[in-house]
């Protein structure tokens, strides 16, 4: 027994020498920390702002994790050892970040694709590696000979890939590289990796993990959590952090540039700022009745026999939200509609129905850009084809009826009347083949039993797609519907591309994104354009919360 | 060797490339600039000793390594404008290659902004936001005011008063009012660019069609005084008759064509010292009802909001207004054409404007001495002539010789209206330094637009418009 529990005592001592280095180790980190959240936050440090942030909050994740590491550790508590991991995690990540970073490795990568081209004839004896390997497949039946062809296609292959490298580097910059890479910081990145990996290491290793008493289910989550991070990093990196800033930029008056000056919910009150008032009659000025100064007029409304006048301080937003609410009331039934009677059409078992649906599907993937342009040309009043196509077809109607229609010739994009509509039909004809594809898979979903008991029932077709089809495409349906609405009420390209100047005319066609887009990228409000995109964002978020809420009425169980 | 452990020397071997790579970064683009500005350099040879006594500044010090690693020492300098079509992107590109091979020590990139379609100023903000933006770069004339004031360009008075032989009045008085003006000081004592070319609108003439209506020739009628709106709609209405599908007049809808008609009335966008809206002045308004006149009553014009190239180039427009600009597009037609003046108006001129955009110099560059050097480079009166030979647009620089130069630059043959519009009182185009320019040519664009499709009366434009424009000064 002695002679067993001696090598097992070994580990867990030296463990303890580790533990007690990593409670040492965490108070340092802990003191670097808060001196560092000091002087970021009291901006002694100049870093451009977000790095400002994003090391803020690292730091601000590092400081108590090393606190309770500090304290942990000592007793044995297991969650010592996940704080501890996760502050060497973190300052692993930082260090190595910066480091590549200050060394320029990112910049890398973009001369790197610069010298590709000399690298490619490389590649080339690279992938004659990789034939001469799958070659070896045909001598099944003898495996010496196979193991012997596959071992030079793996020499080729690797020979060619490490020529591809070579070919890539660029040599001559050798000595310069290691003369300006020696320098203080970044050997200190570098120390500063090295000492995180090896205390995340050591805390990892399985004598630290007994001896914090780590049991399998806790080692198992904190490895899912690992093998999950790069993805969590990923997310919180690039899409909770810059939505984060947007919503914290939304609370400031800021131009993009210089810095942002907090100033509350003065955004959201100007975009939300309307008054009512009532008017002696309907011509009314507005400027006897509201502070013109602030307000614009935005609508005149009679009710029992009294006139009313709503003004707006910013007009443009509630003239937007208003055409943005009309497109999608527009565009989503003739973009779903079609699409559901196209499904069932293109459902049937006839031949040729492949091509059909690649057809319609095809100006689902075309790029938005090519598609506005063609349209734009199309809807030209004087020179498009559609009017052109009216002009004929009035011409030929007057000549077999001997009338004299005058054709109509609308100006699709250049009026409010039709310019919001044009669009819609544009949109509409472009989303229709995305939506018949989704269709078409949830009705090749439905079971064949029920329509082949409803025939027996002595169901007719229309029986059957109204009470079969319909239903059981329920959830389809709502995804469909879901996505279309969201899409509208983002709508941006095609009047972007389309109308001239873009929103008009008039701004009938002007989309709440259009007039972020304006104001953030045009007009240098980048704080007014967030509290926008935030509005924004919660309108869908609540349409679509409403959408999901009635999924649970139109599901159905087999 | 297991395939784990030839993964692992593969990656390390590719980290190694990386950070190899990285360090070749500062070399590795130099080299095709060197390789150009070799042959110069070389001739040059005795510039370059005189050069060197020039003080040498602290960047210029800390930049030696760097530059010797990049080979003949140039300093990069990246810089961009926006071109009207592939043709001109390539006139700027070979003038980027003799201006490098010019300039010692400073290798050129030069790099094709998109078209005014593909949003050029938005894309090169957001690139100055990014830190990404070139050191030099044009940009309109309406948009200096909104950089400047943001510190985006750099006040370059000091280089400029550093300069020997440069002058401020070499260059039109329009622009350079507006490009010297100070906000700080509220003087002129400052100096946020050098303005690249100017322009003019004129009418461009499909003269088959006003031959085939038999409608009076409108560059006589010029020569004789006698080219005012009273002609114009005659000419117009004459063409108009030809065909429901044709038309007398053509113009796109922004501010410019719609400014001119103000401007020949006596109006104007602002009140005289720019800091509140003039647009519901009578005689902007008179300038206003002409126009809509033209698409509403007299229905001579194009759709207001229709693209009126298309229709010209088709042969269905008599008269298109537009600027030097257009010129490259239309000389690809195949009709007669030519170019006349914009007619004069009540207050006795055609109210033209006098386009123009400079060229800025990024305040976060590393390099403002040899970004200036490029700039005025770039308006030499030889570097705008060959612009200008494309037919795109007239030198900013006042000289008898740059004006006879472009007149030489048929078609059309009456390259004269440019000129002509350009000494008739035209309008300087300009920033708006004490008040908000997108914002105001929105309220703009759209009540133009509702008053000339018909959407909203003078009456009610009259009413309204400056309560709502005159926020965009507060």
């Amino acid at each position: 027994m002695a002679a067993t529990a001696q090598p097992m005592q070994k580990p867990i001592k030296e463990a303890n020498g580790w533990l007690t280095g990593l409670v040492i180790w965490h108070i340092l980190i802990l003191l670097g920390a808060s001196a560092g959240v000091y002087a970021l936050y009291t901006a002694q440090i100049l870093l451009p702002e977000w790095v400002r942030w994003f090391s803020l909050g690292a730091l601000l994740l590092m400081v108590p994790g090393s606190l309770g590491a500090i304290l942990f550790i000592p007793r044995r508590d297991h969650r010592g050892r996940t704080l501890s991991l996760l502050v060497n995690y973190i300052g692993f990540l930082l260090c190595v970040l910066a480091f590549l970073q200050f060394i320029g490795v990112f910049a890398g990568f973009d001369e790197l694709a610069d010298r590709f081209p000399r690298s490619l004839p490389f590649f080339g004896i690279a992938f004659a590696g990789y034939l001469i390997y799958a070659f070896a497949d045909r001598y099944e039946n003898s495996p010496r000979r196979q193991r012997t062809i596959q071992r030079m296609g793996k020499i080729v292959m690797l020979a060619g890939l490490l020529l591809a490298l070579l070919a890539l580097i660029g040599w001559e910059a050798v000595p310069q590289f290691v003369q300006e890479r020696l320098q203080v910081p970044i050997l200190l990145l570098l120390a500063g990796g090295l000492l995180f990996g090896l205390m995340f290491w050591a805390m990892w290793r399985r004598p630290a993990a007994q001896a914090m008493q780590v049991n399998n289910a806790r080692q198992e989550a904190i490895e899912g959590y690992l093998l999950l991070s790069p993805n969590l990093i990923g997310f919180l990196l690039f899409l909770a952090g810059p939505l984060m800033l947007s919503l914290y930029t939304s609370f400031t008056n800021w131009d993009g540039f210089g810095t942002r000056d907090f100033i509350g919910v003065a955004n959201y009150a100007k975009l939300l700022n309307l008054t009512f008032a009532p008017l002696a009659d309907a011509r009314q000025p507005a400027n006897q009745v509201v502070d013109v100064r602030v307000y614009d007029e935005l609508w005149r409304f009679s009710f029992l026999g009294h006139s009313y006048l709503v003004a707006a301080a910013d007009k443009l937003f509630w003239l937007a939200l208003r055409n943005t609410f009309l497109f999608g009331i527009l565009v989503v039934p003739l973009a779903v509609l079609p699409a559901l009677g196209l499904a069932a059409v293109l459902n049937s078992k006839l031949a040729g129905m492949k091509v059909f649906r690649s057809i319609y599907f095809i100006p689902s993937v075309a790029a938005v850009v090519g598609i506005a342009l063609i349209w734009q040309w199309m809807y030209n009043a004087t020179v498009g084809w559609i009017n052109y196509g009216l002009l004929v077809a009035t011409n030929f109607f007057n000549s077999i009826t001997g009338l004299s229609i005058v054709a109509a010739q609308p100006r699709w994009l250049s009026v409010s009347d039709t310019a919001l509509f044009a669009i819609v039909v544009m949109v509409a004809w472009q989303t229709i083949g995305f939506n018949t594809i989704l269709f078409l898979a949830g009705m090749q979903n439905v079971p064949k039993v029920l329509y082949e008991a409803a025939t027996v029932d002595g169901a007719d077709a229309r029986r059957q797609f109204i009470s079969i089809t319909l239903p059981l495409l329920g959830p389809t349906t709502v995804f469909v519907l879901s996505t279309s609405i969201i899409a509208a009420f983002q709508i941006f390209e095609p009047i972007f591309i389309m109308t001239n100047p873009a929103g008009g005319p008039n701004n009938s066609t002007l989309s709440a994104v259009l007039y972020l887009y304006q104001n953030g990228f045009q007009r240098f409000n980048q704080g007014y354009a967030s509290a926008v995109a935030w509005l924004l964002f919660l309108i869908i978020f609540i349409v679509t919360l409403i959408q999901y809420r009635r999924q649970g009425n139109t599901s159905y169980e087999l | 060797m297991s395939s784990k452990r030839v993964s692992i020397w593969l990656s390390l071997l590719v980290l190694f490339s990386l950070l190899i790579s990285a360090c070749g970064g500062a070399a590795a683009p130099a080299a095709p600039v060197a390789e150009e500005a070799a042959p110069a350099e070389a001739a040059a040879t005795e510039a370059a000793p005189e050069e060197a006594t020039e003080a040498p500044t602290e960047e210029a010090v800390s930049e030696a390594p760097a530059a010797e690693a990049a080979a003949e020492g140039d300093v990069a300098i990246r810089w961009r404008t926006r071109p009207d079509n592939q043709e001109e992107a390539g006139v700027y590109q070979s003038i980027s290659d003799e201006i490098d091979a010019k300039l010692e020590g400073i290798g050129l990139a030069y790099e094709p902004g998109g078209s005014e379609g593909a949003s050029y100023q938005d894309q090169l903000k957001t690139e100055i936001a990014n830190g990404t933006a070139p050191d030099v770069f044009w940009i309109p004339g309406t948009d200096v005011a909104d950089f400047a004031k943001r510190g985006l360009i750099l006040n370059l008075a000091g280089q400029a008063a550093n300069t020997e032989g440069y002058s401020n009045d070499d260059f039109y008085a329009g622009p350079m009012n507006f490009l010297t003006y100070n906000p700080e000081t509220d003087v002129n004592d400052a100096l946020w660019g050098l303005p690249r070319d100017v322009s003019t609108f004129v009418l461009y003439l499909n003269q088959d069609l006003l031959a085939e209506a038999g409608a009076p020739d409108p560059i006589a009628l010029a020569a004789e005084g006698n080219w005012d709106w009273d002609a114009f709609v005659e000419v117009a209405a004459a063409v108009r008759g030809l065909g429901s599908d044709i038309y007398g007049y053509g113009a796109n809808a922004w501010w410019g064509p719609y400014g001119t008609w103000m401007n020949a009335a006596g109006g104007g966008f602002f009140n005289a010292d720019r800091t509140a809206c003039n647009l519901n002045s009578p005689e902007s308004l008179a300038g206003l009802e002409f126009e809509q006149r033209l698409y509403q009553d007299l229905d001579v014009a194009v759709p207001y909001g229709e693209d009126s190239e298309p229709p010209f180039r088709a042969g269905k427009v008599g008269m298109f207004q537009n600027g030097r600009w257009a010129t490259p597009g239309i000389r690809t037609v195949d009709f007669n054409w030519d170019v006349v003046e914009l007619p004069k108006g009540p207050a006795g001129n055609a109210g033209n404007w006098q386009f123009w955009g400079a060229y800025a110099v990024n305040a976060n560059t590393e390099h403002p001495e040899e970004a200036w050097k490029l700039v005025q480079e770039l308006t030499q009166a030889e570097t705008q002539a060959k612009i200008s030979a494309l037919g795109t647009n007239i030198p900013s620089r006042v000289s008898q010789e740059a004006i006879d130069a472009f007149l030489t630059f048929t078609p059309p043959a009456n390259n004269q209206a440019f000129i002509n519009g350009l000494q008739d009182n035209a309008v300087a185009e300009g920033p708006l330094w004490k008040g908000d320019w997108p914002s105001y040519v929105t309220v703009m664009d759209s009540n133009v637009q509702a008053l000339m499709t018909g959407e909203k009366s003078i009456d009610d434009f009259a009413a309204t418009i400056c309560d709502e424009a005159d926020k965009t000064f507060q």
